[in-house]
């Protein structure tokens, strides 16, 4: 009799690895976000492999061959070729390479310094607070497409420029919510413990409060990975970003849009990709989020 | 049937939306009008002050010059000069034609030419095409209807100069309004005259009905010409393909030929004096020192298929050249000058030779025709160049040159439509500010060239420069640029090598 309820109890209580991966796969928006965007990343990871001809290779006889699934298209170009007779499927593969490197680059400068400012004033609050404040308010005061135009105006686009213009302006999400989760996280209970038996003052911020705050630097740092994202393809589709030959998305979009008319496909292919590429890391960053902070859905 | 294209239905779509967009655009036809859209506004309508193609084309029809030259022959006719003399070598007569009446009523005579030539070649005024008229020393009045311009030196293009872009201003207009009145309300005596100027946006062009009938610019049956700024060209073939506009031009040839497939337009295509060439900064202090090396500048000729890039994306009407001019103007030759021929081999075996086996970093600057300069980049990248671009706009691509701080360019140049070499070549390497290369030698021919009055002497000095710069390899000589124009069907017109539409000619059919 009381076996049975015994096992009955602990067939209701499942175990906390099971109850984890319960959360993860019931979050449909997380599995098809991190789905797409792993394919993305392996597809960018292989280019080299997968990608049928040079991405740079120009062939002017052959320019704006239609996809194959065209009267005129072949299956020598899957996806046809560019204005120059470039391929344009390889030339897609090596684009995910570059929107990628910069998402995750400009998520990763922007993350350090946004991090740093938001425990450093979440922990020490009073003149460090009003310092952070002040230069999150200043950074907010400008617009980043305005002050990116401007720097690459000024110095010459190129990808390294692009990352660092783009890594130095979008920190200030990552410093306002980190501010506000070291906050709440510096007036719990293991805080004040860990302050009781001694610990230094980087073991508490580096050991006790930044890994509590991990979950929300995870889903802001999706956000700004995506916006970065978007933000390359603008400043490149404005001549501004990425420098050709480089095959960067918005770029594609930009030398398609002359043949808009035409070759609707030219500006479909990148610029479905680059929907699909934010959209997948968009999906995933809400998965998350639902997961590690669901008061704030 | 074919497969579904969605090309097609996103251009169907394009053209419904912009068929509302233009809703109460009536059809030129009827009215013997004209409507034509341009991408770029002029800075200025007075043709001194501004150096954009709209401009010379504004300036042709509402004004006139002293001297016309006969597209079709070559030959100069009198405009407003009734004939001309040389009086020596630095100094033309005029003898003026009688009852001209600008478009405000003011006669015109000596005192207005005098006036004119003077007020521009005068470097206080800041004139913006300043190498038009800097050769000008003064004019001077004789009697009414005659007066004498004498050059700073002498200067065989002249009369070339004054069938361009030379006009004639009212002298009493001019002096009371300025050049910032003449673009508020220009005044010429040109076959047209403008009735409407919304500044950045159109300017209206109506028929003169009082035109001189000896001018040799014969006024058609057009009565009016809209011209309309869009600086997009989406838009503009959205305007075209939906009969919001009938004409339009510098149409790329991608789209000059998926347009070419629409019943209700044409599609004209033609050579223009437009050369388009690659400077190689080898003056001192130049940012690259590779460039100084004449093997390196010759293994880029070498790397770029000069041949395949006019077939297939630069498009009918455009020739490779070998020297830095276009070959119809005067003094122009490739005689005697080398020509490299497209070998990639050659070009790294020539680079491995300077030095540079593994490669070698580049800046390349560009403002238009950017496929072009990508296709540069791809063949330029196969021999192991990579040419980093800044794609900038002209003005402040001109000043980077100025300052000595560019590797490689990707310049065009069209000589303001004057067919003779001096408007051409020295500009790049007669010492003048846009010369990244300044070779004495090289400046000493064409000064020879611009000042000699023996034709022979002339065209002998050009060919010693031109060969000269193609020897050393100062520059990529690349191609003449055509130039695509579309218009509805029904219009009747014809192109010429100047980029020059010429309103007053054409017809509706």
């Amino acid at each position: 009799m009381t076996d049975t309820s015994l096992s009955l109890d602990l067939a209701m209580e499942p175990t906390a690895g099971a109850r984890m991966r319960k959360r993860l796969f019931g979050q449909k928006s997380l599995v098809l976000g991190s789905g797409l965007l792993l394919l993305i990343m392996l597809v960018a990871l292989f280019a080299p492999l997968l990608a049928t001809h040079d991405p740079y290779a120009q062939d002017l006889a052959h320019r704006t061959v239609p996809p194959f699934w065209y009267a005129k298209g072949s299956l020598e170009h899957i996806l046809g070729t560019d204005n120059l007779g470039r391929d344009y499927f390889s030339r897609l593969l090596y684009g995910a390479r570059i929107s990628l490197l910069i998402g995750l680059s400009v998520m990763v400068i922007s993350g350090i310094i946004g991090t740093t400012l938001g425990l450093l004033a979440g922990y020490f609050g009073g003149k460090a607070d009003l310092l952070v404040t002040f230069l999150v308010t200043t950074r907010l005061a400008m617009p980043v497409m305005l002050v990116a135009l401007a720097v690459v105006a000024m110095v010459g686009g190129s990808l390294p420029v692009i990352v660092l213009v783009l890594g130095f302006l979008k920190w200030d999400r990552f410093a306002v919510v980190m501010r506000s989760a070291t906050q709440q996280a510096r007036a719990l209970d293991y805080v004040a413990a860990a302050e009781a038996v001694g610990a230094s003052t980087p073991r508490i911020i580096l050991g006790e409060i930044l890994p509590n705050v991990l979950p929300q630097l995870i889903v802001v740092a999706t956000l700004e990975a995506a916006s970065a994202i978007l933000l390359e393809a603008s400043l490149s589709f404005l001549g501004l970003g990425v420098q050709p030959p480089l095959p960067s998305w918005g770029l594609m979009i930009s030398e398609a849009k002359n043949y808009m008319f035409f070759s609707f496909w030219l500006i479909a292919i990148p610029g479905t990709m680059l929907a699909l590429l934010v959209l997948a890391i968009n999906l995933a960053g809400d998965g998350l989020r639902d997961i590690f902070a669901p008061e704030g859905r | 049937m074919g497969k579904f294209n969605p090309g097609k239905v996103a251009a169907i779509g394009c053209i419904a939306l912009a068929m509302f967009g233009t809703g109460v655009a009536l059809a030129g036809k009827a009215d013997n009008d004209i409507r034509f859209a341009y991408d770029q506004a002029p800075e200025s309508v007075d043709p001194y002050f501004n150096n954009v193609r709209i401009g010379v084309i504004i300036g042709q029809h509402v004004w006139d010059t002293l001297v016309y030259r006969d597209p079709d022959t070559g030959e100069y006719k009198g405009q407003l000069a009734q004939s001309w003399r040389r009086i020596d070598d630095r100094t033309i007569e005029f003898e003026l034609r009688q009852g001209i009446k600008f478009h405000n009523g003011e006669e015109f005579d000596a005192e207005d030419a005098v006036y004119t030539l003077n007020f521009v070649a005068d470097p206080e005024n800041a004139v913006t095409t300043q190498q038009n008229v800097s050769w000008i020393e003064k004019a001077e009045k004789i009697d009414k209807y005659k007066f004498r311009l004498i050059s700073k030196e002498v200067f065989p293009a002249a009369i070339e100069y004054l069938s361009g872009p030379v006009v004639m201003h009212p002298d009493e207009y001019y002096k009371e309004v300025g050049p910032a009145g003449m673009n508020a309300k220009p005044v010429g005596t040109g076959p047209f005259r403008v009735t409407e100027y919304d500044v950045g946006k159109s300017i209206t062009l109506e028929k003169n009905p009082d035109y001189f009938a000896d001018s040799p610019k014969k006024q058609g049956p057009i009565e009016k010409i809209v011209i309309r700024f869009i600086p997009d060209r989406q838009t503009q073939m959205a305007e075209v393909l939906s009969d919001g506009v009938d004409f339009i031009m510098h149409v790329p040839k991608d789209q000059a030929e998926q347009l070419e497939a629409m019943t209700n337009l044409q599609v004209v295509s033609g050579e223009t004096m437009r050369i388009a060439f690659m400077q190689m900064n080898s003056q001192d202090g130049t940012p690259s020192e590779a460039l100084r090396d004449e093997r390196v500048r010759k293994a880029i000729i070498h790397a770029i298929d000069r041949e395949t890039m006019v077939k297939e994306i630069v498009g009918a009407g455009s020739r490779v050249l070998n020297t830095i001019c276009f070959p119809a103007q005067f003094g122009c030759t490739d005689e005697g000058a080398p020509v490299y021929k497209y070998d990639p081999e050659k070009a790294k075996a020539l680079l491995a030779e300077a030095g540079f086996a593994n490669g070698l970093d580049l800046d390349l600057v560009a403002y238009r025709e950017r496929n072009q300069t990508e296709a540069i980049i791809g063949y330029l990248k196969a021999v192991g160049i990579n040419a980093n671009l800044q794609f900038l706009q002209y003005a402040a691509m001109r000043d980077l040159i100025r300052s000595n701080k560019v590797m490689l360019t990707h310049q065009t140049w069209g000589s303001f439509s004057v067919n003779d070499v001096s408007a051409a070549t020295p500009v790049y390497f007669g010492f003048e500010k846009d010369d990244i290369t300044r070779d004495p030698e090289v400046r000493d021919f064409l000064k020879k060239g611009d000042t000699t009055i023996s034709p022979e002497d002339r065209k002998a000095a050009y060919r010693d420069a031109l060969k000269l710069i193609a020897e050393r390899a100062y520059a990529v000589p690349l191609y003449s640029l055509p130039v695509y124009y579309v218009a509805t069907a029904d219009l009747n017109f014809k192109a010429y090598p100047d980029e020059m539409p010429r309103f007053w000619e054409m017809t509706w059919k």
